[in-house]
């Protein structure tokens, strides 16, 4: 039995169909491969096929996804009869630096934990409050917010089996200078890490490190590589910097950027750490293709180093 | 007559899943559609207002107010660029409440509708569009999923969304824009209601989607006779499809659940008289006023060419003396 299972984060954008019923002739309308990416019956497959047993699903999917099966529970019987079972679901907790804003962002977050335990899953990977233009730099009294709505949350969701995994990401409001003071000020027993190593690593954190130091906090992983470590303030801070005028990538396939993964894994060894590691292959063009190519690297560079 | 009509944004799929899609999310993407769209011969285009760019911070799709203040400063910079690009206006902005269907509270859907068809609204004015185009609801199949009660009776949330437009209507006036409603086929406004709304509404006029017409069992051609004179607007868009009585109702009305299909095909590839809406429209509607919808085709730059395929052959069919280029 690994000690390491593989998931897949779903950036699919909305799917249309539960399964094709007339793949064939949907072919036939126009011969090209619009219909290999148009339901859920095949994108499960694909994963299944590359060894990604499980699938967090996205927030922003719920409005089409749910009515299309009828309920999340109709949706992780669909995936568990393709071998696929729902690991949990991302997150936002949006302006919970906002004081006033506690009772607010404290019911979305516990009607979303709500949600995941539908779908069967446990973890519920959480990005706190808004993007740091705008509201950074955070203070004292509004990280202290932040806290208390995500320890509220954390403690919720731990009662109904589900783990709250912080999720920064490199232009959020919490950003280098308070991302492990926040950790800090967080609930040990409630509130847990989701390490995104691209993410922290744009931010400026050190991958290696950083998974050294807070091992015992971390409930799981977004798996993916980036080329540019270590963004300026400026590029963090700035308006909208996800997506780039010019198409320009943050994030690529493992192995295809400069992060060392070798080491990540070799850690994960000295931790002897248990549990889903979730490819996110945002920003790509093809996720099949993706799926494929970190599937590649995984077996071959990553799996001899630590399973 | 102009062929100079109008193009639809409409044609680049911002929803659903397809390979390479990302691209759609870029600036440089749709700073290169423009010059495109106008060398197709095509000097409007139509904008769907898509409120969704805009959570989350994402503003690549220039569709929102805010979008369009991140990547240009303001409204003005992003006309001079369209003008620069051979785009001489916006013939319309075009909003569609799905977005707000996700759970059991009406008051969400109709707050939401509200606010973000105002903040349309101004989106409009500030592109120089004096039309805003409004689907009359969200699909009504997924209306009844996340409320259920509405499958025996909709009478008070028709009537609620009657009165909506009628505000609606009014804060438009007061910026110089007119409300277009669009009969559609999966709406649970049904398509009567709608044209005697517009009848009977001050600063309300209809909208003809001509594939939604002939989806809803009418015939487009017949239809836009009948109602030309309230008519503010034509979307041409088409369907091979003979009806919609299958689907209709499903959760995602554009995607029928027993027989996978493309509802909406480009203009001119299925059943819709494009030629006879053309003929009928010519003196009625100004060409910018007549927009070419091809609602996420698979491939944008055919479907502009053939658009423009169509619009040729039907001016090689017109008296030489009634073609007059812009």
């Amino acid at each position: 039995m690994s000690n390491i299972r593989y998931a897949n984060m779903c950036h699919w954008k909305v799917v249309p169909y539960a399964q094709v019923p007339n793949f064939r002739d949907f072919y036939y309308e126009d011969n090209t491969n619009s219909v290999y990416y148009a339901d859920w019956d095949k994108l499960l497959k694909y994963q299944k096929a590359l060894g990604f047993d499980g699938i967090e699903i996205a927030p922003w999917d719920l409005a089409d996804l749910t009515p299309l099966f009828g309920s999340p529970e109709a949706f992780r019987d669909f995936a568990a009869a393709r071998g696929v079972e729902v690991t949990g679901m991302f997150h936002g907790a949006h302006a919970c630096h906002v004081k006033e804003k506690f009772d607010e962002v404290v019911q979305a977050g516990k009607d979303a934990v709500d949600t995941i335990v539908k779908f069967g899953g446990t973890q519920m990977n959480t990005c706190p409050t808004d993007n740091y233009h705008g509201i950074g730099p955070l203070n004292e009294e509004q990280l202290a917010n932040c806290a208390r709505a995500i320890n509220a949350i954390g403690d919720y969701a731990i009662s109904k089996g589900v783990k709250v995994g912080l999720h920064n990401e490199f232009f959020c409001g919490i950003n280098l200078n308070e991302h492990r003071r926040f950790i800090e000020m967080t609930n040990p027993e409630s509130v847990f890490y989701c390490i995104d190593t691209a993410q922290i690593s744009l931010m400026g954190e050190d991958l290696l490190d950083f998974y050294d130091t807070y091992a015992d906090r971390i409930s799981g992983f977004h798996l993916k590589d980036t080329a540019d470590p270590s963004l300026p303030d400026e590029v963090r801070f700035s308006k909208d910097p996800e997506i780039q005028d010019d198409g320009k990538r943050w994030f690529w396939e493992p192995g295809e950027g400069v992060l060392d993964f070798k080491g990540l894994y070799a850690l994960l060894k000295k931790h002897q750490y248990k549990g889903w590691m979730t490819l996110e292959t945002d920003g790509s063009p093809d996720y099949l293709a993706s799926m494929a190519l970190s599937r590649y690297y995984i077996d071959t560079v990553l799996k001899p180093i630590y399973d | 007559m102009s062929s100079h009509y109008a193009m639809s944004l409409d044609m680049i799929n911002r929803h659903y899943q397809e390979p390479n899609r990302n691209r759609y999310e870029t600036r440089q993407f749709w700073e290169e559609l423009y010059p495109l769209i106008a060398a197709a011969g095509f000097d409007h285009i139509e904008v769907p207002f898509e409120p969704v760019w805009q959570f989350g911070g994402r503003s690549g799709v220039p569709m929102t107010p805010y979008s369009i203040e991140t990547k240009y400063g303001n409204s003005e910079s992003y006309r001079e660029l369209l003008a620069s690009a051979g785009i001489r206006g916006v013939s319309a902005v075009t909003f569609t409440p799905n977005l707000f269907v996700r759970n059991p509270h009406m008051d969400f859907y109709f707050g939401a509708f509200g606010h973000f068809a105002t903040q349309a609204i101004g989106f409009a004015r500030d592109l120089g569009a004096d039309l805003l185009v409004l689907s009359p609801s969200a699909y009504a199949g997924r209306l009844f999923h996340y409320h259920p009660g509405l499958k025996d009776d909709a009478g008070d949330f028709i009537v609620r969304t009657l009165t909506l437009f009628t505000e609606l209507a009014a804060k438009a006036k007061d910026e110089g824009v007119k409300l277009g409603l669009r009969p559609e086929y999966w709406s649970i406004l049904p398509v009567n209601t709608v044209v005697d709304f517009c009848r009977q509404q001050d600063n309300v006029e209809l909208v003809v989607n001509t594939a939604h017409i002939a989806l809803s069992g009418s015939d487009p051609a017949a239809f836009l006779n009948t109602n030309i004179d309230i008519t503010a607007y034509v979307q041409l868009s088409d369907t091979k499809l003979e009806d919609s009585n299958t689907f209709a109702r499903a959760p995602n009305p554009e995607f029928p659940p027993q027989q996978a299909t493309q509802v909406f095909c480009d203009a001119g590839q299925g059943r819709v008289p494009v030629n006879d809406i053309l003929e009928r429209v010519r003196g009625s509607l100004p060409p910018e006023r007549v927009c070419f919808s091809n609602h996420h085709t698979r491939d944008p730059m055919r479907a502009m060419l053939r658009n423009r395929a169509l619009i040729n052959q039907h001016c090689s069919q017109t008296p030489l003396s009634d073609v007059v280029e812009a």
